[in-house]
């Protein structure tokens, strides 16, 4: 898939080593789970995504975090979370023009950069570029109904989530966010204005959502570094995503704003629990 | 060598589903007596900008007017002047206007070049018409539940309830002589809970007669709501196990309009059918099938985009094909588009108009929420758009007529494959279409005169050169209506003659329906709540003060200390 970021080893590669190499790096998985991903979102759903717009979000976010690992001298393996952000920018945002996602590949790889506290970037990069696109340019948006909702997505992304979060260790976010959010959705709609299970069942199986919960909120590189204080982090995304959606009425990206606004807390936290800062390799 | 003469058919939604149907609404009816009552196909135009929606809802019911009763969860306690009365005319108009449309080519001979003649302009189309004898029956006093407000608007009793148990509710109604259907007693719970009111409508016969107004017309609401939905549960209440159909018709001042909760996904379009369709009178049912292939397709949980187009005044096409005339100023402003302003020399109207069409089939076990709406800045039209391409006529004897001869076999097979894969139609009795070289032109029957229809009078066109007469349908021979292409002209011309709706209540004065729809529509938003700044900014905010907090939280605290991890990556 990428092989231009294979270790370079001897030129005879047996399966083993690639195999090998593949499993070293939770992003591998995360490149491919995101990409199948997007194979069957244009090919099964049907969704009005032109190979252009891919091509160029692809183009752009490459070649910015180029630019970047050349201005200030990060490693070259790091193209591999640029393909990430590609992908999810890909997954979540939608616009008609060319010119916009350009501005979104943009964005996103520079926050990284840009936006940083103490050499940790503070906003996950497609969260912000999503955000900023929005905010910026007036004709990029969120289309959460465009996964639909049904079981097979929440057991293929949640078995897709897992394996990369098991890999890397952040499960625990995820699950902090399913009991904190879920949970309250659970006690709203069943248990307090009384909705069929299936009112719950539909909304926790959104393509979208799941998506957010195992793999954008979970980025290693942008929550709390200390266990404990990643489990609170969770929960009060989850308790905010709430908020929007019931409080703020947000039909749209809820999560997303969520993320956003409690992103800069991740500098409060790191503050109090010390912990080892994560790495990639 | 291809087509020069374009002509557009199209199929009304309300003829596609006149026969054998009852109606429903976004609520449910509920029936007196023994009444079976099942709900199929439902129209709702949604006209939203900020948190101020109109909501119109029209109906097919098709039953004894003294059975009619309806109930639509909505968000606040409506006032009198929140509630009126509207003209039937318009949905017939944004569903002409909007619905999936047939257009024709013709192919040239390539031995021999066909001498064209103008298509002969006539007014023209029915509409499906109801009519229906009412009869009123008294209500009684509620039980249990506080009657909130109580309006005869036009010829409905409307009261506006509150509840605050289900089973009162339900005990209120039932009291009431109103059957509940079965399972509406599990989604009224959540609605009451959730402090929803209740707008329960009934026919008051005796304000129908003395109005003299023959159908159940249109009933508009207004109120002001952060949710941007449709309450869909109630109505699958007597859905009768079955599906129902609903169109909604979306007005907004930019960007289509999707489902937030489930998937929006488009109408298979721009595909190539063959000629039978057409000369068969075969497009309804191909409409309907098509629908029914792509809906099951989908997983039947979906909702249909059938059609996006930018309205706006600057735009200069409004439409194209045009299957009638653009929407006028009357008739958007009826619809409860308060932000346009009129254009006073050809009845059009100047501002940001996006109009979004989904067709959404639902029942019980593929939708179990509500509808919840988006509006995204898609700015990019949509329709659905099938194309015949009539053969050439005459003696291919030239080389090139003997090469057509073979691609049209070609092509015909493909529309077969094409009509079979959009339709689930077995196609094999049309084998020998296969291999017929023509198709007789369709034959142009007599034509109903302009006060047999429900349709306006047409007034506009935003396509015809200047000074020339607007290009008039006709309906041919399988019941299609037909519009001769004009060349687009940049630029509107109209005429100055002033438009008057044909309705089923007969003559309106435009002006002072006009005025009616105004004060309405000022009333309602005189109440409008005005925020300081818009949901993304007040979040943007937040996240600013929660960036600047956290930078001040970590400069001020003592110096990290896992230096350790100085080997950042990012």
């Amino acid at each position: 898939m990428n092989t231009s970021t294979a270790s370079p080893k001897a030129a005879s590669i047996s399966l083993a080593q690639i195999s090998q190499w593949f499993l070293k790096d939770a992003r591998h998985f995360q490149i491919l789970a995101l990409s199948l991903f997007l194979t069957y979102g244009i090919l099964s759903l049907g969704w009005n995504t032109q190979l252009s717009r891919i091509a160029t979000i692809f183009a752009t976010c490459l070649l910015t975090q180029a630019f970047w690992i050349k201005w200030s001298g990060a490693p070259w393996h790091s193209l591999k979370s640029a393909m990430i952000s590609s992908l999810g920018l890909c997954l979540l945002l939608k616009t008609n023009l060319l010119s916009t996602a350009i501005i979104a590949g943009i964005l996103t790889i520079s926050s990284k950069f840009i936006i940083q506290y103490d050499r940790k970037h503070i906003f996950n990069p497609v969260n912000f570029g999503i955000i900023a696109t929005i905010m910026l340019t007036g004709d990029a948006w969120v289309s959460p109904g465009q996964w639909g909702s049904s079981f097979t997505t929440l057991f293929f992304v949640g078995a897709a989530g897992l394996m990369v979060l098991l890999k890397c260790g952040r499960i625990d976010i995820s699950l902090a966010f399913i009991v904190s959010f879920f949970g309250l959705e659970f006690v709203r709609s069943v248990l307090w204005l009384g909705w069929p299970i299936d009112h719950f069942g539909h909304m926790v199986t959104n393509g979208a959502l799941l998506l957010f919960t195992f793999f954008m909120i979970t980025d290693p590189m942008t929550t709390p570094n200390h266990a404990k204080a990643r489990i609170a982090w969770a929960v009060i995304v989850g308790i905010i995503t709430f908020g929007l959606n019931h409080i703020f009425i947000l039909n749209s990206g809820a999560p997303i704003w969520a993320l956003f606004i409690i992103s800069p807390l991740t500098l409060v936290f790191d503050r109090f629990f010390n912990a080892q800062k994560f790495a990639w390799l | 060598m291809k087509s020069i003469r374009m002509k557009i058919m199209l199929l009304g939604l309300l003829t596609l589903i006149s026969v054998d149907q009852v109606s429903a609404f976004c609520g449910f009816y509920v029936a007196k007596g023994d009444l079976k009552l099942f709900n199929k196909t439902s129209q709702v135009i949604i006209v939203r900008d900020g948190e101020h929606t109109v909501i119109t809802m029209s109906s097919d019911y098709q039953g004894d007017a003294k059975d009619f009763a309806m109930v639509v969860p909505v968000p606040e306690v409506l006032k009198e002047s929140d509630i009126r009365v509207v003209q039937q005319y318009i949905f017939d108009k944004f569903d002409a206007f909007t619905t999936p449309r047939l257009v024709e080519y013709w192919d040239e001979n390539p031995c021999n070049e066909r001498v064209y003649s103008e298509m002969s302009a006539a007014p023209a189309t029915g509409m499906a018409k109801r009519s229906m004898a009412f009869d009123i029956r008294e209500e009684d006093k509620d039980d249990g539940v506080t009657i909130e407000a109580k309006y005869t608007v036009g010829e409905y009793d409307i009261l506006i309830l509150s509840a605050t148990e289900s089973s009162g509710l339900k005990h209120w109604l039932t009291a009431n002589d109103y059957k509940i259907p079965s399972g509406a007693e599990e989604v009224l719970q959540p609605y009451i809970t959730d402090g929803m009111k209740f707008f329960v409508v009934k026919v008051n016969l005796e304000k129908q007669k003395s109005l003299g107004v023959q159908t159940l017309r249109p009933l508009q609401i207004q109120f002001n709501s952060s949710r941007f939905m449709l309450p869909i549960r109630l109505g699958m209440a007597n859905s009768d196990g079955g599906a129902q159909d609903m169109i909604v018709y979306a007005f907004t001042r930019k960007g289509r309009v999707e489902t937030a909760n489930y998937r929006t996904t488009k109408l298979p379009t721009d595909r190539e059918i063959p000629e039978f369709v057409m000369s068969e009178g075969l497009f309804a049912n191909f409409y309907r099938d098509m629908y029914g292939k792509a809906w099951a397709n989908e997983g039947k949980n979906n909702v249909m985009l059938e059609y996006a187009w930018d309205e706006s005044s600057q735009q200069s096409m409004h439409c194209d094909p045009c299957p009638t005339p653009p929407l006028t100023f009357a008739e958007v402003r009826e619809a409860g588009v308060w932000w346009v302003e009129p254009d006073q020399y050809n009845g059009s109207y100047f501002g940001d108009l996006f109009i979004t069409r989904l067709h959404v089939r639902y029942d019980r076990a593929h939708f179990p929420q509500d509808l919840m709406f988006l509006n995204t800045p898609d700015q990019s039209n949509f329709q659905g758009r099938y194309v015949v391409r009539h053969a050439a006529t005459g003696s291919f004897d030239c080389a090139e007529g003997k090469r057509y001869k073979a691609d049209l076999r070609m092509r015909h097979q493909k529309e077969l494959q094409e009509l079979a894969a959009l339709t689930g139609w077995e196609v094999s009795k049309w084998s020998s279409y296969i291999g017929a070289a023509s198709m007789p032109d369709p034959i142009i029957p007599e034509i109903p005169s302009l006060s047999d229809t429900g349709l306006p009078h047409l007034s506009s066109c935003p396509t015809c050169p200047i000074g020339s007469t607007m290009p008039m349908p006709r309906i041919n021979k399988a019941g299609f209506l037909i519009l001769p292409k004009t060349n687009a002209v940049d630029g509107d011309t109209m005429t100055d003659e002033s438009t008057v709706a044909i309705t089923p209540t007969g003559l309106i004065n435009e002006k002072e329906s006009l005025a009616v729809s105004e004060a309405f529509l000022q009333a309602g938003l005189a109440e409008a709540p005005k925020p300081l700044m818009s949901k993304r900014m007040w979040l943007l905010s937040i996240a600013g003060l929660m960036f600047i907090g956290g930078i001040i939280v970590r400069v001020a605290g003592r110096k990290p200390t896992a230096k350790s991890a100085a080997n950042s990556q990012v």
